[in-house]
């Protein structure tokens, strides 16, 4: 005993009994033969069983949404099976990004409108020009995801803002609750009319106080009135022009008419009934039907400058379908991808997810939206909306524009000064690149 | 000659088995802390983003010179310095009062530290949500300044008022943490010595100035450097909260590096902020070290 002790000096768990050598080697070898057994468990799980090859395919939808679709691709394709991985809006940018970082990417990719200017500028999307030339007659979107002639996705649902307008409201200020305004004066003196009614109720909510978002707003007004954000081939600044000046001036006038929030808090305020009129997205109608399904509202184009003038503008956005140069799968990406948008499936996530529209044209003529006006009048939208231009560095001009608008809402500076220098720093960008 | 054999032997044995217990912590730290480490350090010396297609070039100190000379970089460092001198010193005070409060025995006092300690271990997302339902205009905190006659701001909608609305509730969450620690340098203070200041007189207070908060020293040296670490890496709050906004009121350090590196793809200088604010902590740290560390032979 006083051996095995003095043996076991350094190693007190053994001296104490604790353990003895054998019991440990045991331990170890047990560890180590059952991390061998894991692994070989593992290999043998991702080796191909049979001649079913897969699809990795991310995505932001619901998994509930999107299934049902994938599970009639694999029926209907008995030759591949499809790997789902749902993103999420808050993580998915900084996934994608890594996945890309290090070449391993999804077979097929959902990406936001948005993201798509950096990402055709990067080179790493796989060229589709060849596969998608039938889709185009029957698919809006297009250039959200081309770059000349060159194709590099496939739209899939697309986005937009319209006017969200209170007519419970409308009526208490004496206002034609079924005469949403049409011009930008009309927008005003509905406004006007909303805020004097005084207590919680204000007229129209002027988004603030964050990123991303302010851009959507007031661009619609400004590409309403003839204003434009870079020139034709993508060389020059077009920002510094009196149509996005006067853009400017009549969006600030809206905050005397009405209430500066940040857009979750506009839409909950109009969930509450409290505001009367905003530029909100088709989210909204989900958001309505779950927490304030008896509030009386409608839908309607975005106001344009005069009836003589300008037009219905607004944002166009959307989802499009990609595939990466590093794909392994790219013959079955190029097919699941084709399959999610035809027309019956886009429709059924637009239905199920309600907060986006398919992209296929004549979507308004069935009877789903025939159904339901409102959600109709997103797709009406679409067709005077305005994609962002397809500049490389389309994150920082879109940035800059987010920050000398919000400074001009802050009265940090007039609208023709915020619209002048970043008119100089959208040239700055562009120069850099 | 034998026994040498055995005992390197057994020193062999011995050491074998310290690297078989120690291996997954150490070859977790290799993948997770050093690897991205040394990449990233390697990367801010290059113009490396991760969507551009045919590798980085080697940019030298571009990036660290880009930094030092782009006011959004200095608006955001003045915006984290401002959150961690005025978080900091308020966290610390109330999380060393409750502490204090909750010491003592009294009748429901672990009701009242798992209380105070609870915030602590909420999601940080969770509270920055229920924060920001709180400082909405037509939000609780609004009504009870209304009920009290007077006019709230618009919290987060304010250049002004939001980066203190945010540091505000980061002191609420984080004391009940602090606290815990305290508590823990508090138990460690023998009691014999309260006796014998009690015998000889003192008064609570005197007892608090020259016993409790000179032993308190190496907790709370523990305390303002770790807490002054965690503060310079505020992030989760404002991209929650304000994403940055309003006029960049609230771009901290690490969301600046964020924006630069996840939405602009520029990883290379992303990281360069990332090592300027290294820097920065451990001189913090360095400061606070030398300025609060216990004086006498357990500081050396």
């Amino acid at each position: 005993m006083t051996r095995a002790r003095r043996r076991n000096g350094a190693r007190p768990w053994l001296a104490a009994g604790i353990l003895d050598a054998r019991l440990l080697a045991g331990l170890l070898a047990g560890l180590l033969a059952g991390l061998l057994a894991v692994l070989l468990v593992g290999v043998l799980a991702c080796a191909p069983a049979s001649k079913t090859r897969t699809i990795v395919f991310w995505q932001f939808w619901a998994a509930d949404v999107v299934t049902p679709l994938l599970a009639e691709f694999e029926r209907e394709h008995p030759g591949w099976k499809v790997q789902m991985e749902q993103l999420t809006w808050q993580s998915g940018r900084e996934k994608i990004t890594a996945a890309v970082a290090s070449g391993k990417v999804p077979d097929l990719c959902e990406l936001g409108s948005t993201w798509m200017p950096r990402m055709l500028a990067s080179g790493q999307l796989t060229d589709w020009s060849g596969g998608v030339g039938d889709l185009r007659p029957q698919l809006r979107g297009w250039e959200l995801c081309s770059t000349g002639d060159r194709v590099f996705g496939i739209p899939w649902v697309m986005g937009t803002r319209a006017l969200f307008y209170n007519k419970a409201l409308f009526a208490r200020a004496g206002l034609d609750s079924t005469r949403p305004p049409e011009t930008w004066e009309e927008l005003h003196q509905a406004a006007a009319a909303i805020q004097q009614l005084g207590g919680d109720a204000r007229g129209f909510g002027v988004q603030a106080g964050e990123r991303y978002v302010l851009f959507k707003k007031f661009m619609p007004f400004a590409w309403g009135n003839g204003g434009r954000i870079l020139s034709d081939d993508l060389a020059t600044s077009a920002f510094d022009s009196p149509q996005n000046v006067d853009a400017l001036v009549y969006y600030l006038s809206l905050r005397k008419v009405g209430m500066l929030e940040r857009q979750d808090m506009l839409d909950r305020a109009f969930r509450e009934g409290r505001l009367g009129l905003q530029i909100s997205g088709a989210w909204l109608f989900r958001s309505i039907a779950k927490e304030a399904p008896g509030l009386r509202y409608g839908v309607a184009l975005v106001p344009r400058p005069d009836r003589e003038r300008g037009f219905h503008a607004s944002f166009a956005g959307g989802e499009v379908l990609v595939s990466f140069a590093a794909a392994k799968e790219k013959e079955g990406a190029l097919a699941l991808a084709r399959f999610l948008a035809r027309p019956e499936n886009a429709q059924a996530l637009a239905a199920a997810a309600q907060s986006v529209q398919p992209a296929t044209i004549g979507a308004d003529t069935s009877a789903y939206y025939r159904e339901r006006p409102n959600e109709r009048l997103m797709i009406e939208q679409f067709e005077t909306a305005v994609p962002t231009p397809n500049h490389p560095a389309w994150d920082d001009l879109e940035a800059v524009i987010e920050d000398e608008v919000e400074q001009a809402l802050y009265d940090r500076k007039s609208a023709a000064q915020a619209v002048a220098d970043a008119h100089r720093r959208i040239a700055e960008r562009i120069a850099k690149r | 000659m034998s026994a040498t054999i055995h005992r390197s032997g057994a020193a062999h044995g011995s050491r074998a088995t310290a690297w078989a217990f120690l291996s997954p912590w150490v070859i977790a730290f290799g993948l997770f802390g050093l690897f991205p480490f040394a990449f990233s350090l390697a990367a801010s010396f290059t113009d490396y983003s991760p969507i551009r297609a045919g590798g980085a070039s080697f940019v030298g100190l571009a990036n660290y010179a880009r930094a030092l000379s782009d006011p959004a970089f200095w608006s955001a460092l003045g915006n984290t310095a401002f959150f961690v001198v005025g978080t900091i010193p308020f966290t610390t005070t109330l999380a060393l009062a409750l502490a204090l409060a909750v010491q003592p025995a009294f009748r429901g006092r672990t009701l009242f530290r798992v209380g105070f300690f609870v915030p602590s271990v909420v999601s940080v997302v969770v509270l920055s949500l229920v924060f920001k339902g709180l400082y909405a205009s037509n939000g609780a905190l609004d009504g009870v300044l209304r009920a009290l006659g007077l006019t709230p701001p618009a919290w987060l909608l304010d250049p002004r008022t939001a980066l203190p609305a945010i540091m505000a509730m980061d002191v609420w969450s984080a004391s009940g943490y602090y606290m815990i620690i305290f508590l823990a340098g508090l138990e460690a203070i023998p009691r014999e010595l309260y006796d014998a200041a009690r015998l000889e007189g003192a008064s609570r207070r005197a007892q608090l100035a020259h016993i409790t908060l000179p032993l308190l020293r190496p907790t709370l040296l523990f305390v303002l450097v770790v807490n002054t670490v965690r503060s310079l890496q505020i992030f989760a709050e404002v991209f929650v909260m304000t994403r940055g906004g309003p006029l960049h009121s609230t771009t901290t350090v690490v969301y600046y590096l964020y924006e630069e590196a996840f939405y602009r793809f520029n990883l290379g200088y992303a990281s360069a902020v990332a090592y300027l604010l290294f820097l920065i902590t451990l001189a913090l740290a360095w400061v606070q070290m030398k300025t609060v560390r216990p004086a006498g032979p357990e500081a050396r």
